[in-house]
């Protein structure tokens, strides 16, 4: 699985929706699913499958699916 | 009861935010927020207020010990508002066992955001920590299911429904409720 799939996975378990919905345009707060207490659910998916700690100033801009895939390139995560 | 001096002297700094005690200068800025439909729509009165009206309500509150305010700053820019106020006839916020808070975020961007339990956070820890607080008791309008739900996050139980829906909360369900919340906010910060 490369790490797109992966991102995608990790959004779809943690947030309990469809992988059709996890797009690059798919937004904190804008779906039911993805409110703050899934918000920290998420974080802790994508901190496990990546093997990276996130601080805390990237646990509060990750707003969307794109911005949660700049956030992992700086944790050297590449999705090609 | 009414102070001499201003009563908020407490400046808070936790969960990424700084807690300011309100001043004159935040008054402009206050009543912005105040004034925004979103906001003004779930407060009890709705009416947009003047600017003689805001400087009436800070000059009052200001001096005013049944009452703490304090502006909201993350990364140095102020973002909403937050207060307490004491629901034990005759006692000051710090005498009070019983609390009821207040708290909007006026920058859209932290609505909903997870950055937005940072304030209530740093004002319930000093609350409880430090002042000897018991117990919190918000009144929410039954509709606003965003704040309804915001509450339930800290661990606040419903404990009275109607068109005001009363929860509370105390120091234990508290604690047990935002420790993953904090443990979040409360990472260090990389230097950019």
């Amino acid at each position: 699985m490369d790490n797109l799939q992966t991102l995608k996975q990790a959004f779809t378990t943690a947030l309990g929706i469809d992988a059709a919905a996890v797009t690059d345009e798919l937004t904190y707060n804008t779906i039911p699913e993805w409110d703050s207490t899934a918000h920290m659910i998420l974080v802790a998916e994508l901190e496990n499958v990546f093997d990276v700690m996130l601080d805390t100033d990237d646990i509060i801009d990750m707003s969307s699916v794109a911005q949660a895939k700049l956030i992992l390139q700086k944790y050297h995560v590449s999705f090609g | 009861m009414i102070s001499d001096t201003p009563v908020n002297h407490f400046r808070l700094k936790a969960y990424q935010v700084e807690l300011h005690p309100m001043a004159q200068t935040h008054q402009v800025l206050m009543r912005s927020w105040r004034n925004q439909d979103e906001i003004r729509q779930q407060m009890l009165s709705q009416e947009c207020i003047s600017e003689e009206q805001q400087q009436s309500w800070f000059k009052r509150t200001q001096y005013d010990p049944k009452q703490l305010h304090w502006v909201i700053e993350f990364r140095d820019t102020p973002i909403g508002a937050t207060n307490v106020k004491s629901l034990e006839t005759g006692k000051t916020v710090q005498q009070s066992a019983v609390l009821e808070p207040g708290l909007y975020i006026g920058d859209a961007r932290y609505q909903g955001n997870i950055v937005a339990f940072a304030p209530t956070l740093a004002m319930y820890d000093f609350c409880f920590e430090q002042l000897g607080t018991q117990l919190f008791r918000a009144v929410v309008k039954h509709t606003n299911d965003k704040a309804m739900a915001y509450n339930r996050k800290l661990g606040y139980q419903l404990t009275e429904s109607g068109e005001l829906s009363v929860l509370e909360l105390n120091y234990e369900r508290y604690q047990q409720y935002t420790a993953p919340i904090k443990q979040f906010l409360s990472r260090p910060r990389k230097a950019k």
